[in-house]
């Protein structure tokens, strides 16, 4: 099941429609931009693996903080190093689409938020996003003290069961009472 | 739309505002409720103003008589007195000129009293902080923002909202933790910075008192605006360096802001005063030094009105823009602890209360002047708009919107009530003989009883009854109950409806979860 960045198969097409959340449309766009990402000799190997500083290029996550992130999650590399191939690519777009479900968001959002990768958020995973939130330059850096209250008061209102940590489903409970998390948590190329 | 006052986080691109105020979301400190309030007070004047030309100016134009005082159609002078017929229908200036007036004040009464009603509903039933600080966290980031400036103006967005909230929070915790001998230390603190404040107001009214007995008019005009604007100067510099002590008392910015307000409707007092006297003491006829006082005030008004906004324009230009070059250009101790503007929200905000008072003084005596005002408060808009972005640097405190909605409001009833003794006692004494529509009448409410009188009987007793103390003083208590009530009805059903809809994902959380076990 391969593709070369040449073109893409009127079956993998209709296979990658059923697979993901994407349209026709957003797939040949996207296969579109991968292509671009390739250089000439890699364009005919097939599954070739992007690094991850070139992903990094694309204009829709180079200013994302939580960019390295999102690579490392859809990423299916043995070495863990973020690259992606097209197919994860797919994933990626799939699960930031328009016609993507709150459930598979808040999954996706979670693993991205789980900066260690426990399964779990706990209080170092909430600072670092905490940090991404806010940036982390001198002027929007809170103090520790606020960081540790901030940090004890998201674990107090999201933490169910009280056991410092918040798990996936508690996540996606914080999660539903937004109406407006759908809408945010989207990339469209 | 407030930003921080609700749990729920913002889509920018979904609020339905023009991009200069979503920026302005984004500076922080509370700054959109004042270009909010600005906008506002530009609508109101806007229609106040078709009010008064539909009314009043347009028939005087279409029916004009000849002949009389060349005057501009801005002051009162030049109206007729007489009541014009002709086609099936007659129509009194005289009447139509003092019925405008009292429902151009009736509708900017009802107006303040709406837009304050619903802040202070929203205020009473609390903001819905629950997982307020999850929610921020794990759903505010937009992923759709592109772009290095959009991704930072966010970031400082979400600093902001989370700061103004944590440190609200701390305050609360150490105040309530406070030992014996820090309460009595805070509570002698707060009582010599009243007294304080109580000295320098008389200070200042001693000195303008002087002030207009030594220079007839230009001094006492430019005293309260020079004061004004250096305060606007120095009390940010000064906020900083009280800032330890700030945490245990109330804020020393809004102690000074209430010194700004009174300071400048002091000055339009004395001014009126002034006029009063000049007014009373040459009354007789024959010698009409004063001859047509309502234009006199009028102009006085207007010339208030045009001043305020040169000198705004001019301490943009003269005091900002150089400040900003200076500390950006000139790298120094001094430089770096001065630093740039901050754009204090209530400072403005005072500064627009005073306009409007101004304007509602004068709009009796100068029937254009809310049109002039709302070009004013247009160029104002986006003068101060162009600072903000150009000069000023984000504020580090932020000023709570929903509470200040009402604070605005409550200040703009005080300066709508200034303006009404000022119309009610105009009414009252004797119009001036030579120009005006009232001219020829005892007073200008004589006018009245006068129309009332060429109405049929019964028309006349409904009238008399409907303006009797005993129906309409309960009415109008009524209505302003009626209104508070329903905004609280409407805010209740919407917190009902909210927390059915949470109700219900908890129970379906908790099923869930036990489900598992």
């Amino acid at each position: 099941m391969g593709t070369t960045a040449s073109q893409l198969g009127k079956d993998t097409l209709s296979e990658y429609q059923e697979l993901t959340f994407l349209t026709k449309q957003e797939i040949l766009l996207a296969h579109k931009r991968f292509s671009e990402l390739l250089t000439k000799d890699e364009k005919d190997i097939p599954n070739i693996r992007i690094s991850l500083e070139r992903i990094l290029t694309l204009p829709e996550l180079k200013s994302n903080p939580f960019r390295k992130r999102i690579c490392h999650v859809f990423s299916t590399s043995e070495h863990k190093d973020g690259s992606l191939t097209f197919e994860d690519f797919l994933d990626l777009l799939s699960a930031f689409s328009d016609s993507a479900t709150m459930e598979i968001k808040s999954h996706y959002a979670f693993r991205i938020f789980d900066f260690d990768d426990d399964g779990t958020l706990d209080s170092d995973d909430l600072q670092k996003l905490v940090n991404c939130l806010t940036g982390e330059t001198d002027e929007t850096r809170l103090t520790p003290e606020e960081m540790r209250q901030l940090i004890t008061n998201i674990l107090e209102e999201s933490d169910i069961d009280k056991d410092g940590t918040v798990n996936l489903s508690e996540f996606q409970h914080v999660i539903s009472r937004s109406p407006d998390f759908v809408s945010s948590f989207k990339i469209v190329l | 739309d407030e930003d921080s006052d609700d749990g729920t986080t913002r889509d920018l691109r979904a609020i339905p505002l023009p991009m200069a105020l979503k920026r302005a979301v984004n500076f922080g400190g509370g700054v959109q409720s004042y270009f909010l309030f600005l906008r506002f007070l530009v609508v109101l004047n806007f229609f106040s103003f078709l009010l008064i030309a539909g009314f009043v100016i347009i028939p005087s134009i279409v029916f004009r008589s000849v002949g009389f005082i060349e005057y501009t159609y801005l002051f009162y002078g030049y109206y007729n007195n007489t009541m014009v017929e002709g086609m099936n229908f007659s129509y009194n200036i005289p009447l139509a000129y003092l019925s405008t007036a009292a429902f151009y004040l009736l509708f900017c009464l009802v107006c303040i009293i709406a837009m304050g009603t619903t802040a202070r509903v929203v205020v009473a039933t609390g903001d819905s902080s629950e997982g307020n600080y999850s929610m921020l966290v794990f759903t505010g980031w937009d992923f759709g923002s592109n772009g290095n400036q959009a991704t930072k103006l966010k970031q400082q967005n979400i600093y902001y909202r989370l700061q103004v909230d944590l440190e609200e929070e701390m305050i609360k915790k150490k105040s309530s933790a406070l030992t014996q001998r820090q309460k009595v230390c805070l509570y002698s603190a707060r009582v010599v910075l009243f007294t304080l404040t109580l000295g320098f107001i008389g200070a200042a009214l001693t000195g303008i008192f002087f002030a207009t007995n030594f220079s007839q008019g230009l001094l006492y005009e430019y005293l309260p605006s020079i004061v004004i604007t250096g305060a606007n100067f120095i009390v940010p510099l000064l906020n900083d360096q009280i800032a330890p002590f700030e945490q245990y008392s109330p804020s020393v910015t809004v102690v000074l802001a209430l010194l700004a307000v009174v300071l400048r409707l002091v000055s339009l007092v004395i001014l009126l005063y002034t006029l009063w006297r000049q007014i009373t003491c040459d009354e007789t006829p024959d010698e009409c030094a004063l001859c047509c006082w309502e234009t006199r005030v009028g102009q006085e008004m207007y010339k208030l009105t045009l001043f305020d906004l040169i000198v705004n324009i001019a301490v943009l230009m003269l005091v900002e823009f150089p400040r900003r070059m200076i500390v950006d250009n000139w790298h120094n101790k001094l430089t770096q602890w001065v630093g740039r503007q901050e754009f204090v929200v209530p400072y403005n905000v005072l500064g627009l209360v005073y306009g409007q008072t101004v304007v509602w003084t004068g709009a009796f005596f100068c029937p254009l002047l809310p049109l002039i005002n709302t070009f004013k408060f247009i160029i104002l808009f986006y003068t101060k708009r162009i600072t903000l972005f150009s000069n000023c640097r984000p504020a580090v405190k932020t000023f709570r919107s929903t509470t200040s909605s009402f604070f605005f409001s409550g200040i703009l009833l005080l300066g709508l009530t200034l303006a009404s003794v000022v119309m009610i006692y105009s009414v009252a004494i004797h119009p001036s003989m030579a120009c005006g529509p009232f001219r020829f009448l005892t007073s200008m409410w004589d006018v009245v009883p006068k129309s009332i009188s060429k109405l049929s009987q019964t028309t006349r007793e409904f009238l008399f009854f409907l303006g009797s103390q005993s129906f309409s003083i309960p009415l109008f208590v009524l209505s302003l109950i009626l209104c508070y009530i329903v905004a609280l009805a409407t805010v209740y059903k919407k917190s009902v409806t909210l927390l059915k809809t949470q109700l219900k994902l908890d129970k379906q959380f908790l099923v869930r979860q036990i489900g598992r076990l």
